[in-house]
């Protein structure tokens, strides 16, 4: 019942859960030789009608290291607060849908 | 892989992360030591990482291996086994019979350079997992 | 003059009231058995959600705890629904014939 609006946004957390790990990931990796900087295409996986996990890439276009490893902190602590605020976001509207059919719910019993 | 685990990530990065700043403050400390208990001056440590899995006590033993990949570890410590520096110092204890002081090779600009690195990307682990338990967070918040 | 008395004929009882739904094939009971079954599955998929997340399979916690709340809601609306459905039956029942 609280399709299909919730799916989106359940869909959207799924994938910024997912991209947030892979932020994880890169930066635990900073320093690791030969590590190239992971991520997901986030607007074609969000989409895409099939669910599923979401196919985890390469970043091509970071400039690389001498060590082969090509992470950028300052891309990554970027993604890392956009994620959590989009998350947010996410979070916040879906509470508010609950708590609407909640309340339309409740209505009925008088 | 849950979010759960990008916890386990950051706190590998972190680990990680203090193993070389331990050694590269361990170059600095002895930069000038000329005498070991192995012998001859001290040589220079650096830490290799690797990617690793990472594990957590709550992950079943079903879950995949690719799922758990992400973490880094420190897969050994590099010492420095080149020549060491040798200086003109026919007046110091551990001069050899040619006057000359074995000194470590230790640049210690750079490693105070990549100690400054260290701390930067174990403070970036530390926002990675602050950032991660916020979303856990709201996503109880959730249910409430 | 009055008649002779006639014998009481006996009081015929009123034709049983079918309920709606036997005579379609349809209707009332149909609409209940598939919302019971509805409120099941959301509880099950609720369940296996959690079991999911608790056995460390990779289950999200937004997931199962909008999984939770879904059932929750789907329950919450079935009861309310039953709760209108057996008052109205009561005040039929009280009704004087």
């Amino acid at each position: 019942m609280l399709q299909p609006v919730a799916g989106q946004l359940e869909r959207y957390m799924d994938l910024l859960s997912a991209r947030q790990k892979l932020v994880a990931s890169n930066v635990a990796n900073a320093d690791t030789p030969g590590y190239h900087t992971q991520d997901i295409d986030f607007q074609s996986e969000f989409l895409k009608a099939t669910g599923g996990p979401p196919r985890v890439t390469e970043v091509g276009d970071l400039p690389m290291k001498n060590d082969g490893n090509n992470v950028s902190l300052d891309r990554e602590a970027r993604l890392l607060a956009e994620n959590a605020l989009r998350f947010q976001v996410a979070s916040q509207l879906m509470k508010s849908q609950i708590r609407s059919v909640r309340s339309a719910i409740q209505e009925g019993k008088s | 892989m849950s979010l759960f685990s990008a916890i386990s990530v950051g706190a590998s990065g972190m680990a990680a992360q203090r193993a070389r700043a331990e050694l590269l403050v361990e170059n600095l400390a002895n930069a000038e030591t000329t005498r070991t208990p192995e012998g001859g001056p001290y040589r220079r440590k650096d830490a290799v990482f690797e990617s690793s899995t990472v594990s957590s006590p709550f992950a079943s033993v079903f879950s995949s291996q690719l799922e758990s990949m992400g973490g880094v570890a420190v897969s050994g410590v590099v010492t420095d086994m080149s020549e060491p520096e040798r200086r003109y110092l026919p007046g110091h204890p551990d001069a050899d019979k040619d006057g000359y002081v074995a000194f470590p090779k230790v640049n210690t600009a750079e490693d105070m350079v990549d100690l400054m690195g260290a701390a930067r990307s174990y403070g970036a682990n530390v926002s990675a997992i602050s950032a991660v338990k916020d979303m856990i967070q709201r996503s109880l918040d959730l249910g409430r | 003059m009055v008649g002779p008395i006639l014998p009481i004929s006996g009081v015929s009882l009123p034709q049983a009231i079918r309920p709606a739904g036997q005579t379609g094939g349809g209707g009332f009971q149909d609409v209940l058995s598939s919302a019971i079954q509805n409120v099941e599955a959301v509880g099950q998929n609720a369940s296996a959600s959690v079991e999911r997340f608790l056995a460390g399979e990779g289950e999200e916690l937004h997931t199962t705890i909008l999984a939770t709340q879904q059932a929750e809601l789907s329950l919450d609306l079935f009861l309310q629904a039953r709760n209108k459905v057996v008052s109205a039956y009561q005040e039929i029942m009280r009704m004087q014939m």
